[in-house]
């Protein structure tokens, strides 16, 4: 699975940072560089503090980094949220569906027996807040650096793979008796 | 507070129901909503159903937030109307380009039902 789509949608719809100044739009050009920041931009506590902070506030959940593994569920729901504009790459969620079921339940107070539109919503959505939360955390980032909308995929028995990115952060999360993983992959940086 | 009839725009149908639930749980017991799924839809509503309060997400296909509030003001709808973005964007920068097309509040993703009371209330009532 490639995630070339969805990267090219957050550095076509969000590289350009605008400003409005009176009545006139001047597009600003990036000044700042992260090439020398890489190691701040991977700091894996900011994932960390990203994913607790979505959680806690949207679900009302504590949950952990684990040192997994991560449950082992044939059939699974990945949410892919691309990263454009000084950083490109992409924000991954992927859980098993029993996970992804009792996320979307806690997140809209309903139930749900099957991964439908409204669970793939949801997850796609945690995705997105995760991204958000993720590139927050780093000024330059979080000014530079646009958002694609979620794309979310279900199935079973497939794998992600990602050619040689710059840096990777994959974590796994437990709360409850249940796991999930986030994947953070940078492909290029300025 | 009486009746409040509040347009949600949002992609994410979970969000819309979850902004929502927190309007509700800010007091805002008495609510009409209208929901759109992007700034194209919002307009449209817009143009058929009088409302007191406007939220909207930025990221958004078809027409973004920021888009649709440029538009709003531009076809002069909803004048008066405050506006308030619930988005993940939370630079400096994006908080004043909202502004500056027009936005009265602005609430970061992930929020607390607590934040959209502290930030929403008031400009319904100013309004």
């Amino acid at each position: 699975m490639l995630f070339n789509g969805v990267r090219a949608a957050a550095i076509q719809g969000r590289g350009k940072i605008t400003v409005l100044g009176g009545r006139e739009e001047r597009e600003q050009t990036m000044a700042v560089s992260l090439r020398e920041s890489v190691q701040r931009v991977s700091d894996p506590r900011n994932l960390d503090a990203s994913v607790e902070e979505v959680f806690r506030l949207m679900l009302g959940i504590e949950c952990k980094r684990d040192a997994g593994p991560a449950n082992a569920e044939s059939e699974s729901v990945t949410a892919v949220v691309g990263f454009g504009g000084m950083l490109s790459g992409a924000c991954v969620f992927r859980s098993g569906a029993r996970t992804a079921l009792k996320i979307a339940a806690q997140m809209t107070g309903m139930e749900f027996e099957t991964v439908d539109d409204t669970v793939k919503d949801g997850i796609g959505e945690i995705c997105n807040m995760l991204a958000g939360g993720w590139k927050g955390k780093v000024p330059e980032l979080a000014a530079n650096c646009g958002l694609s909308v979620p794309a979310v995929i279900t199935g079973r028995d497939y794998n992600l793979h990602v050619q040689a990115p710059e840096f990777q952060l994959h974590h796994i999360y437990r709360f409850d008796d249940q796991t999930f993983e986030v994947t953070i992959v940078c492909d290029g940086i300025q | 507070m009486g009746e409040i009839r509040a347009l949600i725009v949002d992609d994410s149908s979970v969000m819309r129901k979850i902004v929502e639930r927190a309007l509700r749980q800010a007091g805002l017991d008495q609510l009409v909503v209208h929901e759109a799924g992007s700034g194209a839809e919002g307009i449209e509503v817009l143009k058929s159903k009088p409302v007191d309060l406007i939220l909207s997400d930025i990221n958004m296909p078809i027409m973004d937030g920021l888009e649709f509030l440029r538009q709003i003001r531009a076809q002069n709808l909803a004048q008066g109307v405050p506006v308030v973005m619930i988005t993940t964007e939370s630079s400096e920068e994006h908080v004043k380009q909202a502004i500056q097309s027009g936005a009265q509040g602005y609430i970061r993703k992930p929020f607390t039902a607590e934040q959209v009371k502290e930030r929403v209330l008031p400009l319904v009532r100013a309004a």
